[in-house]
């Protein structure tokens, strides 16, 4: 494999529950590329916002016959060192205050994710 | 070599187990080490469907990964139980991945090192009746079902 150390990924998720097959997939890209030794940022806005709210990941579940939830790709990320923030103002837009937030996801503003678009190797954007 | 099954998952009992990273290493006559992923992992994860192991030539400290390993349903890293350089890297993965379900602990080996520190950090596993004392403890803890194995796995004759 080619050596890919010191990389660095900006995933941006704007996908939420209200589309939960639209949440899975960037999770999933962030956790391997953070395997892959790439430091990795998951950067939720827009309709993203709204799986870190306490308690709702846990209920969304791609395949009925899996323990998998949206929760478990979201603690896989943190397991794996993937950096996870949300957008300041996207809590706003649904009523969130950074209490409603699970465990392990930072607050970042918007000049923050400029800067770090422009910093990063790689943005993919969801 | 003696095997034990807990709960349908092998152990095998030469081997040396980082219990928690669900990984094993193998001490070859010639100093080197072959390092591969658990009977339980395998299962873990379903079907593997891309493995991407580190270069030969890359250098590791334990704890850093060797290879990257994804199935349908699970992707993550392989992490070395053991600090050296990677000596050299199964190729028979490329022509057939599925060798980490089918033979996890013979022909699914991942990669070859040289260690740095091998008396040292083998300390740090368990091997033998501990090693199994050990997944029995591990699978009751997390609740891991019955392993699950795929057309062509390795017959496994318990001792």
């Amino acid at each position: 494999m080619e050596d890919f150390e010191g990389k660095k990924i900006l995933v941006i998720q704007t996908h939420g529950v209200d589309t939960p097959k639209r949440t899975y997939s960037p999770l999933y890209y962030a956790v391997a590329s953070a395997a892959m030794e790439i430091e990795t940022t998951v950067w939720f806005t827009m309709n993203g916002t709204n799986q870190l709210r306490k308690g709702v990941a846990e209920m969304i579940k791609l395949d009925p016959s899996s323990n998998v939830t949206l929760k478990s790709m979201l603690q896989m990320c943190l397991d794996n060192e993937v950096k996870l923030a949300v957008c300041q103002q996207s809590l706003a837009l649904w009523n969130m205050t950074p209490e409603d937030l699970i465990d392990g996801v930072e607050i970042f503003g918007a000049t923050t994710i400029i800067d770090l678009a422009l910093n990063y190797d790689h943005v993919m954007y969801f | 070599m003696g095997y034990t099954k807990i709960n349908e998952c092998v152990i095998a009992k030469d081997l040396y187990y980082a219990v928690e990273d669900n990984t094993w290493v193998r001490v070859h006559d010639d100093g080197t080490v072959y390092i591969g992923m658990t009977d339980i992992a395998q299962s873990l994860a379903g079907p593997i469907l891309h493995a991407k192991a580190k270069p030969v030539g890359k250098a590791r400290k334990k704890g850093r990964p060797i290879a990257t390993v994804e199935s349908g349903k699970w992707v993550g890293p392989i992490k070395t139980p053991i600090s050296g350089e990677i000596v050299e890297v199964n190729e028979e993965l490329a022509a057939d991945v599925q060798l980490l379900n089918k033979s996890p602990y013979n022909k699914g080996w991942v990669v070859r090192m040289q260690p740095d520190n091998l008396e040292e950090e083998l300390k740090d596993m368990v091997t033998g009746d501990e090693a199994v004392l050990k997944y029995k403890e591990k699978i009751e803890r997390d609740g891991i079902e019955a392993c699950a194995h795929i057309e062509g796995t390795d017959s496994y004759e318990e001792e």
